[in-house]
């Protein structure tokens, strides 16, 4: 187990290391410099200069790369150039929705997912596995923001349980903010809850035909308790993987439904960002995201090691 | 005393029958064995006395255990049944165990789910039924997960499971038919220890002969769904009426007629070949290990000659096998065919490969199912000098479907339309289609039934005398090899412990592995065998009607 959490460990230090060459050096081979690319085409001369200078411009590249590295390492991210503050505050700004909001949809979207895949699973071929698979084909089917827009009709204006749009923020109390990131989430857990319905479904599927459950139902457990105790937990694998993207994928990936209800999260801010061309802030939220996804990604192959023995000891 | 009584049992699954009208006994303390082949309904028979068949399944009859109509009980009477009245245990051991449940836990949940007993009892009792199946925990720790013990071992926790609640009557279905000889002997022995000390029942399935001779009190021969005879084993080998349990005992005996043998030269030469696998380091900085498959094997194999391979599994038999394919490549030591030397991958000559063909265990998995049969058996076509044309494709393709005893007009159909013994046809035919000179048969006829292995023997012996072939024979099962080959080669931990002719190997074997190896295999005792029984179905080849 120690072997295995240690090579998880270097490969996430890996990954880090080269994703932060790759995002550097991307932005470094943009025709011209940052500077010139910032400020676009009607910007002087002197006007450049002095924001290269103020950009360290001047110095080569791989002492600018360290200088970037060490300094989010220590949680500085530089200062933005349109909004002129820290990044790192407009990113614990931001943060403070999108994590709870990708979070909120996530925790949604499993608790659709678990008992309606093990009810199709366990009724295969039946009613209701056949509704839950038509339901979850349009789920996936139906975009997002439509569905967005057609909560905000039903229940914020019709029925006015909930706003529309914006963020009360938490200082408002934590039931507040909850409640303003309820019809996003909705929003968001429906397509998600549908896959991964039908991931669970499949894989529940796959395991109940092999031959342990066989064994278990002739000690004599019922149907319902091998569901449970023996196939649940082999069938965790594909079912973690899908919830592992789900969850990068909803950190960064709400861009839409943020703009259909106007919440101030990292995908709008990123969103402005590289519509301003603001490259530092591009720069290091895009870092950030990739951590979130690669610190993700090790949490899943941890949980695999707990869910599957057999992975304990391989590295 | 009765313990359980069987009577008018019909089973149908999606309105086909698949058992008709079965019938038996099974008294207390008693060893009753059913024995048949695939489709014959044994293991038809063992899931409808647990009802757990699969879904579509009507079934229909009297299953009368200790007084109670076991038909008439609703699933969750049955649920308290199976596992406490009822065990069971299956034949693939490998997978029969959850693969994230400790071998502790899963004897233990027998104990917990019907009820009596708390956690911490449970275990300590699981701890005993592990001892009992000698898996004592101060070798075998029940925190063991499945994948860290043998196949034989995980067989051992099966039956832990299954008599952790002394059940009345224990089920086993082909329990050894994946195992090795000489751990199916170490757990036929523990089966029938346990039934005697535990005075369970004992329900026996298997396709073998010879385990059902050794493990049976009494015996029930199936055909098609139905008993067709029922003896005690003693009376049924000695004295068998029925023409199918002749015919079945016929062909688990089955020699092909002996053959005059053209002769000739060396053609393959192995000498002092090894290899070993690099094996995956537990700590990263850790020296690097090797599994040592081969170590140092000479032999050679003559023109027209039939050479056995045999050995328990990882022995080292299928990385032999491939390395003298080309398949994997040689740390030490040469092969030649016909004097050219093997060279692994892409550096190997078309004309060398075309000389060595292979058939192996599953005419299903060696096939691709999305081609059709003339695609699939033109395939090592690529290997000829010379490209042939369309028509002259279809005609070789043809020319060696016929040798092997199928229709022209299979060419077009898809694998799937094939039964198991038609599929090992097609995979000798696309082995024959560019007339090699040496094919290796690895485990080619561990998977049939034994009518059609029967068969099968016949068809490789024709195709021997015709062609002059070399075969390179590999198998578990001794008395197929003493069957059909000339010399032996007994191998061992990657090496070659003995070797010579094949009677002087089974007759007198000099190793003590050999010896070891033969006692185990299971034989049909040979006072048992009477000239009777021994004759009929040998004499000749099998008609073509036989296996359409």
């Amino acid at each position: 187990m120690l072997h295995y959490l240690l090579s998880r460990i270097i490969s996430l230090l890996l990954s880090l290391a080269v994703a932060s060459l790759v995002i550097f050096f991307v932005i470094e081979i943009i025709p011209g410099d940052p500077a010139s690319f910032m400020l676009g085409l009607n910007a002087s001369p002197e006007t450049i200069a002095s924001l290269k200078a103020e950009l360290g411009l001047d110095q080569t590249p791989l002492i600018r790369y360290f200088d970037w590295v060490s300094g989010l390492v220590v949680g500085d991210f530089g200062i933005s150039y349109t909004y002129k503050v820290p990044i790192s505050e407009l990113v614990v700004d931001r943060i403070q929705v999108s994590l709870p909001l990708a979070l909120y949809a996530l925790l949604l979207s499993t608790a659709i997912a678990f008992p309606v895949g093990l009810i199709a699973a366990s009724k295969r071929g039946g009613t209701a596995d056949f509704g839950i698979m038509g339901f979850t084909q349009l789920g996936i089917a139906v975009p997002n923001f439509w569905f967005a827009m057609l909560l905000v009709l039903f229940f914020a204006i019709n029925l006015r349980w909930f706003s529309a749009g914006g963020f009360s923020g938490w200082d408002a109390g934590f039931w507040y903010g909850i409640k303003s990131l309820t019809l996003p989430a909705i929003a968001l857990a429906l397509t998600q809850a549908s896959i991964l319905a039908r991931v669970m479904r499949s894989a529940l599927i796959d395991t109940l035909s092999q031959d342990y459950i066989r064994t278990a139902r002739a000690k004599g457990l019922s149907q319902r308790r091998v569901l449970i105790k023996h196939a649940l937990r082999n069938a965790m694998i594909p079912v973690l993987t899908i919830l592992g993207l789900q969850f990068s994928f909803l950190l960064a990936g709400a861009i839409i439904i943020e703009n259909v209800f106007f919440l101030p999260g990292l995908g709008r801010l990123i969103f402005q960002a590289i519509i301003q061309r603001d490259l530092i802030v591009v720069e290091s939220v895009v870092m950030l995201m990739v951590f979130a996804v690669i610190v993700v990604n090790f949490l899943v192959d941890l949980t695999y090691a707990m869910v599957d023995p057999r992975l304990r000891r391989s590295g | 005393m009765t313990l359980l009584s069987v009577s008018g049992l019909n089973v149908s699954i999606n309105e086909e029958v698949i058992l008709k009208d079965v019938e038996f006994i099974i008294d207390q303390g008693e060893v009753f064995g059913f024995v048949g082949e695939s489709g014959s309904g044994k293991s038809m028979t063992a899931l409808a006395l647990m009802n757990l068949l699969p879904k579509g399944s009507d079934r229909t009859g009297q299953i009368i255990l200790d007084g109670k109509n076991l038909i008439d009980l609703s699933e969750r009477e049955m649920c308290s049944i199976r596992g406490r009245d009822i065990g069971m245990i299956f034949q693939e051991p490998m997978t029969a165990l959850n693969p994230v449940m400790t071998i502790g836990n899963q004897v233990a949940e027998t104990l917990i789910i019907h009820g009596g007993y708390s956690r911490s009892e449970a275990m300590t009792i699981a701890r005993e039924k592990l001892a009992r199946v000698e898996m004592p925990p101060n070798r075998f720790s029940p925190d063991l997960y499945p994948h860290e013990i043998s196949g034989g071992q995980r067989q051992r926790v099966c039956i832990a499971l299954a008599i952790a609640l002394r059940p009345k009557i224990l089920i086993a279905d082909e329990p050894t038919t994946a195992l090795d000889v000489s751990t199916q002997a170490q757990i036929l022995d523990l089966l029938k220890l346990l039934v005697k000390e535990e005075q369970m029942s004992l329900l026996f399935i298997t396709h073998d002969l010879a385990v059902i001779a050794r493990m049976a009190d009494r015996v029930a021969v199936m055909q098609t769904g139905r008993i067709v005879e029922m003896e005690t084993t003693r009376e049924l080998f000695q004295d068998m009426k029925h023409d199918y349990s002749k015919k079945l005992f016929a062909a688990s005996n089955y020699i092909p007629e002996t053959k005059t043998k053209t002769g000739g030269g060396s053609f393959l030469e192995v000498s002092d070949v090894y290899r070993a696998y690099k094996l995956p380091n537990r700590r990263i900085l850790d020296k690097q290990n090797y599994n040592v498959a081969i170590r140092g094997v000479s032999f050679s194999i003559r023109k027209g000659e039939s050479l056995g391979l045999v050995g328990e599994s990882g022995c080292g038999k299928s990385t032999l096998s491939r390395t003298i394919l080309g398949l994997d490549p040689l740390q030490k030591g040469r092969i030649t065919v016909d004097g050219v030397e093997v060279i692994s991958g892409r550096k190997m000559p078309h004309t060398l490969r075309k000389k060595m063909q292979v058939v192996f265990q599953d005419p299903f998995g060696s096939f691709n199912p999305r081609h059709k049969v003339g695609r699939l058996v033109a395939e090592p076509f690529h290997l000829l000098a010379e490209s042939l044309s369309a028509s002259e494709q279809r005609e070789r393709v043809v020319t060696a479907l016929l040798e092997v005893g199928l229709r022209e007009t299979d060419v077009d159909k898809y694998i799937h339309e094939f039964s198991g013994g038609q599929r090992q046809r097609i995979a000798i035919a696309r082995a024959m289609v560019i007339k090699p000179d040496l094919v290796i048969l690895d485990e080619a006829v561990s998977a049939l039934d034994v009518s059609i292995r029967a068969q099968i023997l016949d068809l490789l012996n024709e195709l021997q005398v015709q062609h002059n072939l070399s075969y390179l024979f590999i198998s578990h099962d001794l008395t197929v090899v003493r069957a059909v080959t000339d010399r032996v080669l007994v191998m061992q931990g990657g090496k070659i412990i003995e070797e010579g002719r094949t009677d002087r190997i089974f007759d007198h074997p000099q190793h003590d592995y050999t010896k070891r190896l033969l006692q185990a295999s299971p034989r049909i005792p040979t006072e048992w065998v009477t000239k009777e029984t021994n004759q009929g179905y040998h004499t000749g080849k099998l008609s073509e009607k036989e296996f359409r």
